[in-house]
This record gives C-alpha cells, structure tokens and sequence, in this order.
C-alpha cells in the first residue's frame, strides 16, 4: 500500500476529531483513524506520537491511566475544553478552505 | 503562558512521562504486530521525535555533550593539567586585579547602609579642599534637612605615656559609631548624650588591633586610663575587629572631637575657620534624597554661612558629594589644592594593569588554541568515525566546544583560587587594614565564571571549526594563533623590562639633593598647640641645640620635609593656558644649603625675602620656556607677618624630587614660611658622622625643651626606601607577569614545536636518508615558526609602545621608548623561545630514516 504523507496540521485536527468521541488510548486512535478513513489513512507511530505531545503540551488534551481491551496499563487521551475549542476553530477552518478549493477546482 | 507552564511541569516529572510514552509506544507495538505489521523504526529515534514537542531535548544534548566532555578530558590527564595551569594563570591573574578593583571600589564598606553615605568636599571654582572647617560642619549639620546625619573625622597623632611613637587617634563626633552601625566588643562605643556635653570626662575608646597589640588582649581593659598628650582619658570600650571607620589607615583610638582642644590643649580645630584646619565629612541621606537634592540644598546652606564668615568661606564654593561607603572615597585622605583637581591619578594605572593582565590571558588563550589544534590530529579517527555515524558539523562544533568550557570553567575555579590567593598576599604584604577582605563575593565569583566563558570562546571556538570541518592541518589559523602569543608575551616582557629599567634608574639615581646622611625631626606643634610665635622659639631652640652636637654639619626646618609624605602642598597653576602642579615648599633660607641643592641662577632666599621664590629649573623651563625667569612674579601666598604678596622670582635651582619621585620632572618652589605654616615646621639635619649617634640626642633634646613633645624622627635614606618600596612592588609585580608571559610563550612553543616534528617524520625520515645535515632538519623544522614569531614580533613591540602613554607616568626618568629594554627583553624572549624549541626539535634529528618512513 502506498504510504500517504497526512499533512501536520490535518493529522492534529483527525486526533481531535477522534477524542471528540470519548478517551481513548494511542493505538486506538491510530486504528480509529485507520478504519474510519476506509484504511486509506495510515498514521504512523513516528508521527502520532510527537502530534499527541503537542496536543498535550498545547493543554487541548490530558491524559490519565486506563486499562485497554487487553487489559494493560496504558494512557487514555480525552479533549480538554480548551481542545474542544481548538477542534470547533480548526473544523471552521478547515471547512472554509476546502470549500474553497472546492469553489476553485469546480469552476476554474 | 500556559505553554510556558505546562513545558516546565514536564520538566519536572520528565522521567517519568517520558518512560510512560515509552509504555504507551511500546503496546502500540505490541499491537501493530498482533494486526501483523512490521517495518517499524528506531525505538529511541521515534521516542525522541516525541519528546521533541516539549523543547527540553537541548538540556538531554548538554548532558551528553558533557558527560563526553569529561570523560574525554580526563582520558587525557597531562593535557588537561597543562590547560587548566595555563588558564589558571591567564584567569587568576585578572581574577587579582579585579578583586583589587573590586574592594576598593565596587564593594560597599562594611558599614550599616553604605549607599546613603555621602563624603563631601569643599569645591570652589579656583579650589577645593577634602576637610571641612568645624564650623562650617557643624553649621551644615544643624541646618539640613536631606541629611539625617552627619560624622566628621579629624586625624591626629599624639604622645601617649607607655607607648613607643605616636598613638595615631581619630577624633569623631559622637554619632559616628551608631551611624556606621558599629558594635563594640567590649564596654561602649561613644554616645551623644554622655560624651557631647562640655563638662563630659575625657574617654576613648581601642581599635582592636591597638587593644591587642598595646593592651595584650585584656578583657578588662574597660575604665583604665590612659594618658595622651599628658590629659587622662578613661576607655570606655573596645571596637569590633571588623569596623572599618571610614579610614585607611588603622587608628589605635578614637576620642570624640568635641573634646579634641581639651586634649590638645591650645588646639583651634573647633573655631578655626582657616583652610588646612578641618575635619573629612560625611552625610546620611535621608530616604528618597538624591545625591543632587542634597548638593542643591548644601549650597544654599554655604551661602547663609559664608554671609557670616565673608573672608573664610570662598566665593561660589560649594560641598561636591562623592558616594561615601567606599574604599575610593577613603584614599583621599585630606587633600587640597588651588585650581581645578587632577584628574584620578589612578586611572591611567588601572587601565595600564587592565591591559597587562589581559594580555596574559590573550596569551593563555592563543597558546591553548594552538594546543587543541594540534590535539585535532591525534582526533581526527574519532571526528571522521563520528561524522561517518551521522553526526553533523554543527554537533561535532558544539561537542568541541563544550570540552572548552568545560575547561574554562575547571580554569576558573583554579583561577579564583589562585587569584584571591595572590590578592590576599598582597593585602597582608602592604599592610592593609583587615576589613578589607579579599574573600570571593558574588562580582569576584561572576568575573572569574565569564572570563573563563569569554577564554572558552577565545580559544575553543575556532579549534572546534576548524578541527570539525577537519581543516585543522591549514597552517595560517596555526600562524595567527603562534603570532597572537609571540605579540602579547612580547608587550609583557617589554613592560617589564621597562620597569625594571626605571626602578634601576630610580634607585642609582639621585633624587637630586642630599638624603643619605640627613634626618628630618617633625614635632608636630600644631597637634600640641603650639601658637606660631612659640612654634618659632620651639624651633630655633631645637636647631640652636642641634648644632651643638657633634658630627652635625647642618640644621635647617622647613615645613614640607623631603620625603616625608607630609604637608605636601600641591599648588595648580595655569600658564599660557597649560596646567601646572607646583609643589609648594615652606623654608628657612639655609635650607637649600643643608640639603645640598645648588643655585643654578640668581641667588638663594635670605630671611628678608618674604616676597621671593626660588624655582627648580624644570619648573622655570615649563613656565618660560625661553624667556629668563629671574624678576617675574609667580604666584602670590601670605608671607611672614600674614599678609598676602605676589612672589618674585629671585633664584633657580637645580631640580630637586622633595616628593613626587615619581614625577618625570623636579617642579618645586621654595619661600620663606608665612604665619600659619611655623606650627608645622620640621628640622632637617644633615650629618657628617653617622646617623645612629644622633636619633636618640634628638629625642633627649627635644624633652629638654618641652617634655610634652615627643617629635617623630627620621632618616632621610629610609623614607627614601620607603616610597622605592611602592615601586618595587609594582615592579616585582611587572616582573611576575613578563616571567609568567614568557612561561607561557614557551609551553607554547615546545607543544606546537613537537607537534610539527611529528607531522613531519616521513619528509624528515627522506632526508636525512638523501643526507641531509641536522642543521637543515632543524630549519625545516623551525623556519615555519619564523614568519609567524617574527609578526608577532613587531606587533608586540608595536604593542609596547603604544601603551607608552599609559607607562609615561609609571616610569623614573627613563623614556617609555628606551631602546635597552625593548632590544633586551626582545632578544630574551627570542633567546628563550628558541632554547625551548629545541628540546623537541631534537627529536626529529634522532629519527631513524627506515622507522620514520613506516610513518604514515
């Protein structure tokens, strides 16, 4: 499978998307993604990982000690205010440019 | 600012968050692979591009870089050692002069709230003196309202029963202790409402030294008395060792000044309004006054008091403050003068030593870049293995550097050590007072900390670069760093050799009168009381005495005795627009013939010449350069009966050092005493026998003519010494740094020397194998050091001079530019230089042709 580069700021805006359903741990959102995207979008360890600790360090998620389905220690990530806030601005945003592109590609 | 928050809560908890994503990582792993992937990266990579996010990787890489730093230093023991003792000299020697810097003029005295002290001078356009009248004190003090106090100090030195040599005390007013914040060891310290009243006993009370030296430490020294000046006085305590009491030197005691006439009977000090008589003056600003605030009222203070006081107080004068809580504004002492005040005389020194040990460190610096360079070489396996890992040019820069500072802060700490060490030695050499405490404060300890950082960049950073980059082997960064070296040793060594040329000069030389065999007698009559009529029978009758002796070939007094530091009047003069420092001297006719100064023209004073000057030649060549003196008027002062005349030039002398030996040129004046100069005459004596017979007969003599005067008596030969004794230390200390440069310059040397011989095995190996002579294995070896030492050469001594300016005064009669020195101290470093090349270069004339090609 080809592997598909997601640009920084998208993955960020997925991760959100994700907590937005309720706390779930890294692997999980890393599935999430997967699956939803009907297993087009890929997200890497390499690239989750340093986006989870920007969300953290950015204050729109904690994280907090769970069991997983496995029933290992591991964290689970839920959306502080702060990130719902984030997540609603970054949709906004992000709907604004895609119908944008959109606008371009239909009529150029 | 949450950011900023949460980035530091990490910081806090790092171990453990970081091994909680590893756990995280780790079961995403886990279950990747139970979804049957693989293709993952380095675990610790990945983990660290996490960790990226908080910003703290820089201090993980510190820790690397250091870890790896020491343990590479310390793989290399002997060159570690060298560096540190190099740097520790380069370090250690501004360490000392900023100490010294440091404790007399950034660090408050020990006293409660230096900073809102204030020492104030009189200041009047033509004039300005550093005592105060009494009154004039006393009238400042009743009527200020920015002040919350004001001390006064006068110095005196008196006869005390039971001790050798005057008893040095310092009269101060009562609030002087409370103000300063001075607790005593023992018994009180003096106090207003006991002390102040006119019918209050007489008290005193001990410095610690005098109490341990004169009173061996008794603690029940309390309410004894002594007997000074022949008046009782009961101690009343004994000040802490640690009170500084706003003066240099080391008073045995202090006694309030209201009772300094009861003391010194027949003393003026508290009504005399005459310039010369006075007490120093220091103020406590109240809260939230300015230095300026006060200044501005003070003036207006003056101008009430000179409306009662017209012919005393000057015109437009003024009280100038001076931050007061400092060592600075104690040097002063009680100086005074006419005309606008020199300059700080100390600040061409200050720059003259800024400089000299900085180009000890400059040379520190170039000598130990030349080292790392050529320690690259033995590196460069680890540099390209490193490189070939993947560590970028920047990374290995930085992990270089950080070996420098590293060693720039191991040199650092040696250097404070080593610096407050030769600071405290100087302390205990030249007899300063023990508050002043050279321990290392926080400026000390910042200095020493950024002079090894700013020697870590000057000679780590382009090493690191260079050898980096791996362009270690260029030789033109190699020759700058030789030339650096070469320059700065050079200026040292010139330096040096200067000063010891002139302190050679100064000690064969003349100071142009006769010192050897004379003895000046100072009785002190102002401190006893003595009104000029008595002072001049005093005299009289001691010289009459005088010549009776045996072994005496001439008697004379003056008021300013040669030598003597005392009395010195220093009196400004413009001429044509230039400044001139006149050194004023008060004496009976017969005293040029008693200290055997020849009169060059004219003739000499008889003791009707109460308006005639006699001038040294120097001072009659600066004043008419090409014009005869002889008839011109010079100056104007009182004369014998008080009145005010202008002088005339009558005679010139041969120029004559009385004072300033250090003064490129004789510029004294000689007149006859006026009024009030008679109560601070001295008798000079010159002897045709020797000296030892004479000083008891003086004391003896002088008994005789009033028990209470115990006069001070000394040789003429051993003042002389004295004031050679100041620059001998500077000379000494002239003479450690050239000695130390020139240390330095060879270790250089003989490092750098043994690295090129090692370079250089397989091309000497060929030669010597085509036959080649040692002596031309010697010049290959040593001509690439020529062109570099031979810069370094001529910009050291074009160094030298250029801090000509600066040595001008620092030098005895000997030219800034004295060609003996600059071709001595030159040929002595080459001298040096080459000796110390060769015991390396030796090593490539035993190379063994065959081995020497094995080399790579």
């Amino acid at each position: 499978m080809p592997k598909k580069e997601m640009p920084a700021g998208a993955l960020v805006l997925l991760i959100l998307r994700v907590l937005h359903s309720g706390p779930v741990h890294g692997y999980a959102i890393a599935q999430k993604i997967y699956m939803l995207s009907a297993e087009v979008l890929h997200v890497e360890e390499g690239s989750l990982y340093p986006a989870l600790q920007k969300i953290l360090l950015k204050g729109w998620a904690t994280s907090e000690w769970g069991l997983s389905e496995t029933n290992r220690k591991v964290r689970f990530y839920s959306l502080t205010p702060a990130g719902r806030q984030q997540l609603e601005t970054e949709l906004a945003d992000y709907s604004r440019v895609a119908e944008a592109i959109q606008s371009v590609l239909k009529t150029a | 600012m949450s950011d900023i928050f949460r980035r530091i809560q990490y910081l806090l908890n790092r171990r453990r968050l970081d091994e909680e994503l590893a756990g995280d990582m780790e079961f995403h792993r886990e279950m990747a692979e139970r979804g049957g992937r693989r293709n993952f990266g380095d675990t610790l990579r990945l983990r660290e591009d996490a960790r990226e996010a908080w910003g703290w990787m820089w201090i993980d890489r510190l820790g690397q870089d250091l870890r790896y730093a020491v343990r590479v230093l310390r793989n290399a023991p002997g060159f570690t050692l060298a560096a540190v003792l190099m740097l520790a000299l380069g370090i250690g020697v501004n360490v000392a002069a900023f100490g010294f810097f440091n404790l007399i003029v950034l660090k408050p005295l020990p006293v409660r709230d230096p900073d809102t002290l204030l020492r104030f001078k009189r200041s009047a356009p033509e004039r300005y003196a550093y005592a105060l009248p009494y009154q004039e004190m006393a009238f400042v003090r009743s009527h200020t309202k920015t002040l919350s106090a004001v001390l006064a100090l006068n110095t005196a030195r008196l006869t005390m029963e039971g001790k050798e040599g005057p008893a040095s005390v310092h009269f101060v007013t009562t609030n002087f202790f409370s103000e300063l914040g001075a607790a005593p060891k023992f018994g009180r310290l003096l106090d207003e409402a006991r002390d102040e009243a006119p019918d209050a006993p007489l008290v005193a009370v001990l410095s610690h030294g005098f109490w341990r030296g004169q009173f061996g430490s008794d603690p029940a020294v309390v309410g004894r008395t002594i007997r000074l000046n022949g008046r009782l006085l009961s101690i009343v305590g004994v000040a802490a060792e640690e009170f500084s009491g706003l003066s240099m030197d080391k008073p045995d005691l202090w006694a309030p000044l209201v009772q300094q006439p009861q003391i010194v009977t027949g003393s003026h000090l508290l009504t005399d309004l005459k310039e010369g008589a006075g007490v120093r003056t220091w103020g406590r600003m109240q809260p939230g006054v300015t230095p300026q605030g006060v200044e501005q009222e003070l003036r207006y203070i003056i101008a009430d008091f000179r409306q009662q006081h017209p012919a005393e107080i000057w015109e437009k004068e003024s009280l100038a403050s001076q931050p007061g809580g400092y060592a600075k504004s104690l040097m002063i002492g009680d100086r005074s003068g006419t005309g606008t005040e020199q300059p700080d005389k100390l600040y061409p020194l200050a720059v003259l030593i800024g400089s000299l040990v900085f180009l000890i460190l400059a040379a520190a610096c170039s000598n130990l870049g030349g080292l790392l360079l050529a320690r690259g070489v033995s590196r460069e396996r680890e540099i390209s293995i490193r490189t070939a890992i993947g560590a970028g040019t920047g990374r290995l820069i930085r992990q270089l550097f950080t070996e420098s500072v590293v060693l720039g802060l191991l040199g650092s700490a040696a250097g404070l050590a080593l610096g407050c060490l030769v600071l405290k030695l100087m302390m205990v050499w030249t007899g300063a007072p023990d508050w002043l405490d050279p321990t290392p404060d926080w400026p000390v300890t910042a200095f020493a900390t950024g002079i090894g950082f700013v020697s870590a960049i000057l000679f780590g950073l382009a090493p690191a670069i260079q050898v980096a980059r791996q362009r270690h082997r260029s030789t033109f960064s190699k020759q700058l760093l030789i030339g650096a070296q070469v320059a700065a040793s050079c200026v040292l060594l010139i330096v040096a050799g200067l000063l010891i040329r002139a302190l050679d000069h100064a000690l064969s030389a003349s100071p142009g009168f006769e010192y050897e065999k004379a003895i000046a007698v100072m009785p002190g009559l102002g401190s006893h009381g003595y009104t000029p009529e008595q002072s001049r029978a005093y005299v009289d009758a001691l010289k009459d005495r005088m010549r009776e002796l045996p072994g005496v070939a001439s008697v004379s007094a003056t008021a300013t005795p040669p030598l003597a530091g005392s009395n010195v009047m220093v009196v400004g003069v413009t001429i044509d627009g230039r400044h001139l420092d006149v050194h004023w001297n008060r004496v009976d006719p017969g005293f040029l013939e008693t200290m055997k100064i020849p009169i060059r023209a004219g003739r000499t004073l008889t003791s009707s010449d109460t308006a005639g000057i006699l001038i040294s030649e120097s001072l009659a060549r600066k004043s008419w350069p090409n014009e005869n003196p002889l008839g011109k008027h010079f100056l104007s002062g009182e004369d014998p009966t008080g009145a005010q005349v202008p002088y005339t030039v009558i005679g010139i002398t041969r120029d004559a050092r009385m004072d300033a030996l250090e003064d490129p040129d004789s510029v004294d004046a000689y007149m006859l005493p006026g009024k009030d100069d008679l109560t601070k005459m001295a008798v000079v004596v010159r002897m045709s026998g020797s000296l030892e017979s004479i000083v008891p007969a003086v004391s003896s003599i002088a008994r005789s003519i009033d028990p209470r005067v115990h006069p001070r008596v000394q040789t003429l030969k051993g003042a002389f010494q004295q004031k050679m004794e100041g620059i001998e230390r500077g000379t000494a200390a002239a003479a450690v740094l050239g000695a130390s440069a020139l240390l330095l310059a060879c270790l250089g040397i003989v490092g750098l020397v043994a690295y090129a011989v090692s370079r250089k095995m397989k091309e000497i190996g060929i030669r010597m194998a085509l036959g080649a002579r040692p002596g031309h294995i010697l010049s290959l070896v040593l001509m690439q050091f020529s062109r570099p030492v031979a810069a370094g050469l001529i910009v050291g001594v074009g160094g030298a001079a250029a801090l000509s300016d600066l040595l001008r005064r620092q030098l005895f009669g000997i030219s800034p530019l004295d060609p003996v020195a600059y071709v001595a101290a030159t040929a002595l470093f080459i001298a040096t230089v080459v000796l110390a090349a060769l015991i390396p270069a030796r090593r490539a004339l035993r190379v063994n042709p065959t081995t020497a090609l094995r080399c790579d």
